[in-house]
């Protein structure tokens, strides 16, 4: 089965006041029909910057993909014009943005901006579109999406403007669906309803999901596949359930090991969490040649200062770009 | 009468009793709405609703919930930050509520609260080692040089270099921000600190920074916390008791192991299946529980137990009766129907 998409060597670059840093350096990957890949990482680690750029979103003028290839389905993105990213965008390609509050337009109903996808992609008339925006509503489990179709954002919980944002995004059936970080600004219980209803409309249209997330717990349960990204590289990736469960970059064990996860049986000990000390490396030193985690790495020795390190591989696609991973367990 | 802020809690007489430090009996706090235009009739939103429950020293009680539960309303209700409608906090064998003045200022040293977002909290105009001092200068009498002392001493114990007091909030990273935010908490030396999601606004990598550096004051001072969160898993590794709220009433209480090990109502249940599990053996041991909907209007309240809507377990009794907080296990309560 060939990739659904599938990035090579991609760089990106963004012009700051300290010059030219490199936000995504030397990315690549490939996406299947069906699967959910997720990307984790902390704040400012290029996570976003990749989903953005795979919809040809970057900012005008400060970011560029500066060099290699983004390929949908053969095509070349990273080239496309941008007549034709309109026709992928939200068509073939749609995305879920992390703050539900701010990401619907508040004049309109929300009926209106579910049938405005429709009406461009699929040239739908009004009134096609309307219903087919009420099938959706119902779809993402709106109850009464009859007469809740015709509300404003204000009228709706966190909750249901996420689940109307889905509904926006998966009108036109794409295939691949981008989501980042879709539940953090929910509670869990409504996380929980979200991710069952991704889960639930993936399988059954056969969508690819790219989940953006700093919960393992919510790549655990989602993903097939993670990416674990530091300062705008790849710092480990494989399988999830691989990767957790033996991790080999110090920094996706310090992300696994600094978060008290909840355990299932729970006794009167309480050790100290792990600390990753320091901060993600300001923009300007992103384009060393040096591992960028070293800072922070209790490892870390002097071929990690001095070198960056390639990606090494442990079986099953795992692979850490990490000096001393073959000595880390 | 002055407040040194080296007074630690042994010269005071009502700490050697074995009283609690701070016990919150039937808070409630309402806030009007208008619904019906001008003239209509004044209706009441219950935003804490009939609360109580003891901090002894030296512990950490958490409150659990989801956003609109009433946690954070019930901690700014027992700080004072907003008006509790009835019920009573006894702080030190005084009731807090009623305090006014010179004693409310007294008071209030001895109690303080570190903020959620720490973007927000802090004056963006004042240095750090200003907003640090602001506490000593309106709370406290030392002397300069005291306060001189103080400052230096907190910026230390919360892990800040010395230089680092004279830049403004916006040259510090965010978990940097919270530890300004913690040692202005710190600065009156006081018994209880309430902690409002301190680390929800932060990194993950940093989080566990500041939730270890939470636990060394509690250890070193016998820091006494009210620590909100509606992240289980940091409940879980902070607290010792742990109250869970839902549309203003606490529907569960325990200690963390019978809590969490032996949770009762089926409310509790459903919020710790619904944490995704890192590791496959929580996965599967732990059954989906999935409450569908969202929490009913808050201004019209059920007659019956407030879960009821959405418990995969309702009976009919729990739609008409409300149910009370009553004992399982020792010190752990639940309200429902099920359990009784």
């Amino acid at each position: 089965m060939p990739a659904l998409l599938k990035v090579e060597n991609l760089r990106i670059e963004l012009n700051t006041r300290d010059g030219i840093s490199p936000v995504i350096d030397n990315l690549s990957l490939e996406l299947y029909p069906g699967e959910t890949l997720s990307f984790v990482g902390e704040s400012g680690c290029g996570k976003s910057m990749t989903a953005l750029a795979i919809m040809g979103l970057l900012p005008d003028k400060v970011g560029r993909v500066a060099g290699g290839r983004i390929l949908f389905n053969g095509e070349n993105l990273a080239t496309a014009s941008n007549e034709r990213l309109n026709e992928i965008r939200g068509n073939d390609i749609s995305m879920i943005f992390q703050e539900p509050m701010t990401s619907l337009n508040p004049v309109y109903s929300i009926g209106e901006q579910i049938a405005e996808v429709l009406r461009r992609h699929q040239a739908l008339s009004n009134k096609a579109a309307w219903s087919k925006a009420i099938e959706l509503l119902d779809a993402v489990r709106i109850p009464d999406p009859q007469s809740r179709v015709s509300d404003y954002p204000h009228q709706m919980s966190g909750g249901q403007r996420q689940r109307v944002m889905i509904a926006i995004a998966l009108a036109c059936e794409p295939k691949i669906l981008i989501a980042d970080e879709p539940t953090t600004a929910l509670d869990v219980t409504v996380q929980a309803q979200i991710f069952d209803l991704m889960r639930d409309l993936g399988r059954q249209s056969g969508s690819a999901i790219i989940l953006i997330t700093h919960d393992m717990g919510a790549v655990a349960e989602m993903a097939e596949h993670m990416i674990v990204m530091y300062a705008g590289r790849k710092a480990e990736s494989g399988p999830v359930q691989k990767v957790i469960e033996s991790p080999r970059h110090p920094y996706t064990q310090g992300l696994i090991n600094c978060v008290p996860h909840l355990l299932a049986e729970l006794t009167e000990e309480r050790p100290q969490l792990a600390e990753i000390d320091g901060i993600v490396p300001s923009l300007k030193d992103f384009g060393r040649d040096e591992c960028l985690f070293a800072s922070r790495c209790e490892f870390a020795d002097t071929l990690c200062r001095s070198q960056r390190p390639p990606g090494f591989d442990f079986g099953d696609d795992q692979i850490a770009a990490c000096w001393r991973a073959g000595e880390i367990h | 009468m002055s407040l040194s802020a080296e007074n630690t809690p042994d010269n005071s007489t009502i700490n050697h009793s074995t009283e609690p430090l701070l016990k919150v009996e039937n808070l409630t706090v309402r806030f009007s709405v208008n619904r019906k235009g001008l003239f209509g009739k004044k209706e009441y939103l219950y935003a804490v609703d009939d609360v109580s429950f003891d901090l002894n020293r030296g512990e950490t009680v958490g409150i659990v919930g989801e956003s609109g539960s009433g946690k954070t309303t019930t901690a700014l209700a027992i700080a004072r930050l907003v008006n509790a409608h009835a019920g009573k906090v006894t702080m030190h064998g005084e009731d807090f509520l009623a305090l006014e003045d010179e004693d409310l200022r007294r008071a209030r040293a001895r109690c303080q609260f570190i903020f959620q977002d720490p973007y927000s909290s802090l004056n963006p105009r004042l240095r750090a080692e200003a907003v640090v001092r602001e506490p000593l200068d309106s709370l406290t009498t030392l002397s300069e040089a005291e306060k001189r002392e103080s400052i230096d001493r907190l910026f230390a114990e919360v892990g800040l270099r010395h230089e680092q007091q004279r830049l403004f909030p916006h040259q510090f990273s965010g978990g940097q921000r919270q530890r300004i935010g913690i040692a202005r908490a710190l600065a009156t030396r006081p018994d209880l600190i309430i902690c409002d999601e301190p680390v929800s606004a932060l990194d993950v990598a940093v989080q566990a920074q500041i939730l270890n550096l939470l636990r060394k004051l509690q250890h070193d001072f016998g820091l006494t916390y009210l620590f909100i969160s509606h992240d289980l898993g940091v409940v879980q590794h902070m607290c010792d008791k742990i109250a869970v709220m839902y549309m203003g009433k606490i529907v569960e209480y325990g200690d963390r192991l019978s809590l969490f090990n032996n949770p009762q109502h089926p409310y509790t249940k459903a919020l710790l299946s619904a944490v995704p599990a890192v590791y496959r053996r929580r996965g599967e041991s732990t059954e989906r529980i999935s409450i569908p909907g969202d929490p009913p209007d808050q201004i019209t309240k059920p007659a019956g137990c407030r879960f009821a809507n959405r418990c995969p377990m309702s009976m009919d009794v729990c739609t008409e009766d409300q149910p009370e907080l009553t004992n399982i296990t020792g010190s752990h309560r639940a309200a429902c129907f099920l359990t009784q």
